[in-house]
């Protein structure tokens, strides 16, 4: 009977967890809702190992439900996953659930720390992490972790448009895979060159 | 008189057929290469980036004028040098051949003036292949393709250079082309002061060159002491301004080892023609 009250008080426990961590995801999601549209002059700092470029203005343009859409003048380098899919994966509360796994500082806020799960066996999307100020319904990091591209790292940083749940700035953390260059159109032909590198930051 | 026998070999040059094969050659080989990057250019690119492109995404207009001219000399540079010998390494040995050296040689000209005006000849005409593969290539894929950042891949990686630092690169590096190019002029003038017929200079420049640049690409320690010292080795020393930042001690190192290169050619010619027996 002990054991039985044990389990039962773990259970609630849990289920209630559970239900924290929705309510969070979802009043981050209904404030990113509120946004059907917009446009964004972005400057764009890429920190990519094995790639020299300079700093790129571009422009980012959104339409609910998921059309992005990125026009640079230059050569801009973003990550492939990131920039709405996040958002995207998150609309469709049906395809996930989310557990509470604590909370953590991040600088002086008091971040909510969910994981989000995806309920669908096609999802690329493995496990989404999210710190979340509570407070503000914000997401302030995140981390998708996905078939095809490994692990991305998201910091936010929230200005005037907070309200709306738009970032002024992100810093993009990628894991990037062994970049092999075709040595037929390198430069130098006596080189081949196989680099085994880690992290670009975007 | 000097120049006015340079004034003739340049007019000699142009009355030659063979010297249209060239520019008719360029002119159809970046023709192709257009179209095909016109049809098909997307798939060369992702050739390029495929390795990035798993994490990475590339936005703006990488197809452009500036990758299309930079492709371009990539392709051809490794061609031209036949062009080239196929006109310079006929200037001497043809003259011999056609018997008209003798007469030649009875103008009031030193042997010296008569090799140096070849030579300069066979430089302006070098000048204008090169001068003419920068106009198709570079400005004629300007106007088809558009402009945009320039994206080069090389042995460290991506280089992404900004549209607005492209030209200046390419004005040094056609310079730097024009004088791998003129390496090969005068090494087919020296062969040909030693020959009495067409062919021969001319296959065995190219015998120079493909030796040459097997040396420099075998993996093999032996030749490793000798690989900075062959000019093929720094023919393509013009990649180096598409660096960032850019090797300027290597340039310079390959542009004087060009340099010496063709002095060296030029004084075997010289040597070599004044003390040609010429009995034709």
């Amino acid at each position: 009977m002990k054991h039985l009250f044990f389990i039962s008080i773990l259970l609630t426990h849990f289920i209630s967890r559970a239900q924290d961590a929705n309510e969070l995801v979802k009043a981050v999601r209904i404030k990113l809702e509120k946004v059907t549209d917009y446009s964004a002059n972005v400057h764009i700092k890429a920190q990519v190992p094995m790639i020299k470029i300079d700093e790129v203005d571009a422009q980012v343009f959104y339409k609910q439900p998921n059309q992005m859409k990125v026009e640079s003048k230059g050569i801009a380098i973003l990550p492939k996953q990131g920039l709405g899919e996040l958002n995207n994966f998150l609309t469709n509360e049906k395809a996930y659930t989310c557990a509470l796994n604590g909370y953590k500082m991040l600088g002086d806020v008091k971040t909510a720390v969910v994981s989000v799960l995806p309920l669908t066996e096609n999802s690329d999307v493995i496990l989404v992490k999210l710190w979340i100020d509570p407070v503000k319904d914000l997401i302030l990091q995140s981390q998708i972790t996905s078939k095809s591209n490994g692990t991305l790292d998201v910091d936010y940083f929230y200005g005037d448009q907070a309200k709306y749940g738009l970032p002024y700035k992100m810093i993009f953390t990628i894991d990037v895979k062994k970049f092999k260059l075709p040595k037929s159109v390198a430069a130098d032909l006596h080189m081949t060159s196989i680099k085994e590198v880690s992290k670009a930051v975007v | 008189m000097l120049w006015k026998n340079t004034y003739n070999e340049f007019i000699k040059i142009l009355a030659k057929p063979r010297s249209y094969i060239g520019l008719a050659a360029l002119t159809l080989l970046i023709c192709i290469i257009l179209f095909a990057m016109k049809a098909d250019g997307r798939m060369y690119i992702s050739f390029v980036t495929a390795s990035f492109e798993q994490t990475l995404s590339f936005n703006g207009n990488i197809l452009n004028g500036n990758l299309i001219a930079f492709i371009v000399l990539q392709m051809l540079i490794v061609h031209i040098p036949l062009l080239v010998a196929l006109v310079t390494g006929d200037l001497l040995s043809g003259e011999a051949a056609m018997g008209t050296l003798r007469m030649l040689l009875t103008k009031p000209i030193s042997r010296s003036q008569v090799v140096l005006s070849k030579l300069i000849a066979a430089a302006v005409y070098t000048f204008i292949l090169v001068i003419w593969m920068g106009f198709l290539a570079l400005m004629v894929g300007r106007w088809v393709f558009g402009s945009g950042d320039l994206i080069v891949l090389n042995s460290d990686g991506l280089v992404i250079l900004n549209d607005a630092d492209v030209l200046w690169r390419y004005g040094l590096a056609f310079l730097v082309a024009y004088l791998a190019l003129l390496t090969i002029a005068t090494l087919s003038v020296a062969f040909s002061a030693f020959a009495d017929n067409s062919i021969g200079p001319i296959v065995s420049t190219m015998a120079v060159i493909i030796l040459f640049t097997i040396i420099g690409s075998l993996d093999v320690s032996v030749f490793d002491s000798v690989k900075p010292w062959l000019f093929t080795t720094h023919m393509a020393s013009w990649r180096s301004f598409f660096n960032d930042p850019v090797p300027w001690s290597a340039i310079w190192e390959s542009i004087w080892i060009l340099l010496a290169h063709n002095i060296l050619f030029v004084a075997i010619a010289l040597i070599q023609f004044q003390r040609k027996d010429i009995t034709s």
